[in-house]
């Protein structure tokens, strides 16, 4: 083990010092290493075929027993609803539903809950959840399934999915009258989008806790009947009985995913019942596209992250994840192209039943939660995947720049402090002294700025200031931030300060790209695509020595660190979607309307973190945020005393001449 | 002691008791990094309660502290739990004075030491020697080092019963340095009872006290024996029964409690068939006791406490169920080779793996078991990696202290045929 029992009696690694010299040279190619390897994850070569590993899942997919009579059920109940519908216009129908689950045998229950908005001074919403338990005769409830169906009023801004109601109403019929069940069924109908789904999660797992009516903003309240612990769930969001194709949602809360044998499990079904479906399926005409597989794949990979990194749940499935239940969306589009062909009314909802059925007899069978298949990968194509151990190296590439450029000058910093006494063989006492204390409290101060972001605009007095919440909250971050921005001109570290300050900041930021990237890979790996080329390029070389970057590097330095502040990429992301939305508004009116939708960005982001959990918005406050105040000053560089760069300076000369 | 060490004594106390206050206490006892099955707090708890209830503690498979421990902590943990964190900072604190002490007079007997060898040590190793600063230098970065390193401070918040083992193994090293045997061999016999892996700490003590003479080794080593069988009969007189021996050393050699920690024995005792485990057992026992024993009292015979503080190293990574506080007691005593830190060369490799490894586990942690996404592999990846962290630290400190005693006779600098010389360990 050479590594370990180095022979050599002098400190000096010959291979660090000539290394060292050529830092970024090394780092660059670590980096262009990983954005390559990112995609060639594209590739047919990188990626795999899916498989079902669970074979508990195949029941389901031999036999369907549903017949045509689900299918005029259906098509009643929905005619049923769609009266109802004139009548509640902004209200869920919960009397019809109920009454519907009691004709059919369900033990039917509905559940309040309270929303305490943040904002506004207090404002206070409620909503109410209905659902059925189908018993199963098999088991005493210690294991449940959920099937859900949001349901959205007719004054809803989002597309109408009314008839997902009526379709969950005849499988329940049907399934009512079978006897192999093995876990209990529950069927939901939630509003209000995902609030009532939160709502309802969070009162079937923690119904019975205190809640603080300080502190909690969602009051769930408590459930009456439950169906043991939950193994998975189907979110169902039918927009017509004649669908066009199924796009099958998985992102969840923080971009967790369930298991890929679930989405397997989904494919193989509906390909049995001849459905068109898929990952972010889209209408048959412009799926017929002219790329190339390598550019398709590369699209669908970068959708997929890009939807993953915002940690916002695309459906109401995502919100299961937290809870450990693995679920997914089946969101069955209405049908636009070929709008000829109609299928017959008398089986139009029959292949849609029969993969429900398909699905959950398949999970009926299930003897342990899933396990077997992959809880980290990226969906390449409807049938390919890549697993967790392919597309790691990518992001592992990345991170590695940090620490081999803080290790590189951590040992240059060696030698600049130790070397120069044993030539000189004066005194001892003449070593650099690297300031620990300061750099330590600087880096408190950085951090603590990031933290009073993510909590002062919940405080009770800033709530009380008569301002709506988005500028409030944009205002007050915009506030943190520029005490951040001028931090560096009034706090000037001692000598050998922005040294220790750049490896801390190396540091910092590869363990916390890891932490992010191990949590949302998507989120990590953008951050670190982005980052890790302003993080290499930053030098704390004084300006006039032969190692320190030219003047119009420096500035380049300083506007890509500007441009990198997290409300500054928060604007610019808006401010593109802005542009693709409307295209047609003028570039005074865009950049209004953009800034106008950030600050909502924002608070929706703050919204998120409080009521659902999602931590993007405390990552970027108290982490991203201060590592860029620690950016903007080591970009910055400024130094206490002239004098001192000549220190500086005489030790790397001689480092040369060694 | 001086004003300056009661001040950082003070902040140290302040920062803990400010800590203890917070939600991060109940967090950290309960996060098996920390808090093992050894000596988890609640246990401890649950053990105190049965023994006032005059229920067998070790009847179950929860308590495994030893009784004598347990009697003393029982009026504390019943009638005043509020003033509990009170006394494990206190306890901490002295533990750190305790180490100050110990290292100063450390340094002084280095320097007497120093001035009977002046004239063997080659020319230009003046700053490869102890002066006479380094008497409150050394003592203030050991005390420093044990105050504010976050290990120790989340150990302490977390109340785990690793203060008490830091804290005899802190007298331990106190009165090994004041020549105290009696002393030296009760405490040893205490923590032996307590937690098995400290019994290799008899060799530094023969090295100190029986200055290699056989004899005195032999008698010392009875004594020792003696001392133990007099520490567990006392143990025998507040159970009244045998039944903790079997819940104390008996749990730990046979490793029954398959709970993760940052150690190396869970993963491999959950993956392995049941018939070889007993042979395992014994391989990883050794391995964590006797296998580094002779090798290193061998090469070590002339510096027992880097003997002593490698051992507590090499414990705190083999050991069966090692907690963040053991290694935070052996980073403690790593000022004390200060004179050989400039041949350690992998020290911000360390640095920079155990940060890493440590953000890595509580990430893992939270993948595995909450959101149900990741499995033992990873945490055991991250653990695995942070004990080989620990490897090349321990290695780098003893390659260092070789480079050191050598240097320190031969000179810095020494040029053959016109080339840098190299040691070749042969």
């Amino acid at each position: 083990m050479g590594l370990l029992s180095d022979p050599s009696l002098s400190t000096h690694n010959k291979l660090v010092d000539s290394l060292a010299k050529h830092v970024r040279k090394v780092c660059y190619t670590f980096y262009a290493a990983g954005v390559v390897w990112f995609f060639c994850l594209a590739l047919p070569e990188f990626n795999h075929g899916t498989y079902l590993s669970e074979n508990a899942l195949s029941p389901g997919l031999v036999y369907p027993e549903i017949r045509i009579d689900a299918n005029r059920l259906t098509v009643q109940l929905l005619e049923e609803l769609q009266r109802e519908r004139k009548d509640h216009t902004a209200t869920t129908p919960y009397a019809w539903i109920t009454a519907k689950f009691n004709e059919f045998g369900l033990e039917t229950h509905t559940h309040n809950y309270t929303l305490r908005y943040p904002f506004g001074g207090g404002k206070e919403y409620h909503g109410k959840n209905v659902y059925g338990i189908l018993r199963a005769p098999r088991i005493g409830s210690t294991e449940g399934i959920v099937f859900s169906a949001p349901y959205r009023a007719p004054s809803s801004v989002h597309p109408d999915i009314s008839p997902s109601v009526p379709l969950l109403l005849a499988f329940a019929e049907f399934a009512r009258r079978k006897n192999y069940w093995a876990k209990d069924l529950i069927f939901l109908v939630t509003e209000q989008e995902q609030l009532g789904m939160q709502a309802w999660l969070e009162a079937y797992h923690d119904g019975d806790r205190e809640v603080d009516p300080t502190k909690a903003y969602l009051f769930p309240g408590n459930l009456p009947a439950r169906a043991g612990s939950l193994q998975a769930a189907l979110n169902i969001e039918v927009q017509d009985l004649d669908i066009d194709y199924i796009d099958v949602k998985i992102e969840g809360l923080n971009g967790k995913l369930p298991n890929l044998d679930m989405f397997n499990l989904v494919q193989r079904i509906m390909a049995r019942e001849g459905i068109s479906s898929g990952y972010k399926q889209t209408p048959r005409k412009a799926r017929r596209s002219t790329f190339s597989t390598f550019e398709q794949n590369l699209r669908h990979i970068i959708a997929m992250l890009t939807t993953q990194s915002s940690g916002v749940p695309n459906g109401n499935h995502g919100l299961f994840h937290r809870y450990r239940i693995d679920a997914l969306t089946i969101a069955a589009m209405k049908r636009t192209t070929h709008s000829n062909i109609k299928t017959s009314p008398n089986s139009v909802a029959i292949p849609l039943l029969k993969a429900i059925e398909g699905i959950a007899r398949s999970l009926n069978n299930l003897l342990e939660r899933f396990h077997q298949s992959f809880f980290f990968y990226v969906i390449v194509h409807n049938d390919r995947y890549i697993s967790i151990g392919d597309y790691m190296p990518a992001l592992v590439a990345l991170v590695a720049c940090a620490f081999i450029k803080a290790y590189l000058t951590w040992s240059t910093l060696d030698t600049e402090s130790s070397g120069a006494p044993e030539i000189n063989d004066s005194d001892t006492s003449d070593k650099l002294p690297l300031p620990y204390g300061s750099v330590l409290i600087f880096l408190t101060a950085a951090l603590l700025i990031g933290y009073l972001g993510n909590v002062l605009p919940l405080q009770q007095y800033f709530q009380e200031i008569p301002m709506s919440a988005a500028p409030l909250t944009a205002s007050l971050l915009t506030t943190l931030m520029l005490i951040g921005f001028v931090l560096p001109f009034f706090v000037v570290l001692p000598p050998g300060g922005l040294e220790l300050l750049h490896i801390g900041l190396l540091l910092i930021y590869g363990c916390a790209l890891i932490v992010v990237g191990l949590l949302n890979f998507a989120l990590g790996f953008f951050v670190a695509v982005i980052s890790v080329p302003l993080v290499i390029a930053l030098n704390t070389n004084a300006p006039d020595t032969p190692e320190s970057s030219s003047v119009g590097l420096r500035a380049l330095i300083r506007v890509y660190t500007l441009l990198l502040n997290p409300l500054v990429i928060i604007y610019g992301i808006v401010l593109i979607m802005t542009f693709y939305q409307f295209p047609e508004l003028g570039l005074q009116q865009l950049l209004l309307r953009a800034a106008i939708a950030a600050m909502d960005a924002v608070t929706f982001a703050l919204i998120d973190s409080v009521i659902y959990g999602n931590w993007l918005y405390f990552a970027v406050c108290t982490v991203f945020l201060p590592i860029w105040i620690i950016c903007w000053t080591l970009a910055l560089a400024r130094r206490r005393d002239p004098e001192e760069d000549e220190d500086d300076e005489d030790p790397q000369v001689k480092l040369k001449t060694n | 002691m001086d004003l300056r060490c009661y001040k950082l004594l003070i902040l140290g106390g302040a920062v803990r008791l400010y800590f203890s206050r917070t939600p991060l206490a109940g967090l950290i006892s309960n996060r098996v990094e920390f808090a093992t099955p050894l000596n988890s707090y609640k246990r401890m708890q649950e053990g105190v309660y049965l023994l006032q209830h005059g229920i067998d503690p070790y009847g179950g498979d929860l308590v495994h502290e030893t009784p004598l421990l347990l009697r003393a902590m029982s009026t504390i943990f019943t009638s005043y739990p509020e003033f509990l964190p009170l006394l494990y900072i206190l306890l901490d604190l002295s533990t750190a004075a305790l180490l100050h002490l110990m290292s100063s007079n450390f340094v002084q007997q280095k320097l007497q030491q120093q001035r009977s060898e002046l004239k063997n040590y080659a020319k230009d190793t003046g700053e490869l020697q102890y002066t006479e600063d380094d008497k409150y230098d050394i003592a203030e970065l050991v005390l420093i080092a044990y105050l504010f390193n976050p290990l120790t401070v989340m150990n302490c918040i977390g109340l785990t019963s690793t203060v008490f083992s830091n804290l005899i193994l802190a007298l331990l090293l106190y009165s090994l340095m004041k020549r105290q045997l009696l002393f030296c061999l009760v405490l040893l016999s205490f923590e032996t009872v307590r937690s098995l892996y400290p019994a290799v700490l008899i060799a530094p003590l023969l090295l100190i006290f029986a200055r290699r003479s056989i004899c005195a080794g032999v008698s010392i080593f009875t004594l020792f024996v003696a001392c133990c069988m007099a520490m567990a009969g006392a143990n025998f007189l507040v159970m009244n029964s045998w039944n903790f021996l079997d819940g104390t050393l008996g749990f730990i050699f046979h490793f029954r409690d398959l709970q993760p920690n940052i150690g190396l024995f869970w993963y491999f005792f959950t993956e392995m068939f049941e018939h070889f485990r007993t042979m395992f057992l014994i391989t990883f026992q050794l391995n964590a006791t006797v296998l580094y024993l002779v090798p290193l009292a061998v090469k070590l015979r002339k510096e027992p406490l880097l003997l002593a503080t490698v051992l507590i190293a090499l414990m705190a990574v083999f050991r069966a169920y090692p907690s963040l506080g053991d290694v935070g007691f052996y980073l403690s005593l790593l000022p004390l080779w200060r004179r050989c830190w400039k041949y350690m060369s992998h020290g911000f490799v360390v640095f920079a793996f155990f940060l890493i490894t440590l953000v890595m586990m509580g990430a893992l942690w939270h993948l595995w078991i909450y959101a149900g996404s990741a499995n033992a592999n990873f945490y055991f990846g991250a653990t695995l990696a942070f004990s080989t962290g620990q490897i090349f630290l321990i290695t780098d400190l003893l390659f260092a202290h070789v480079k050191h005693e050598f240097c320190l006779y031969n000179g810095q600098k020494i040029i053959i045929n016109g080339e840098e010389a190299r040691i070749l360990l042969e």
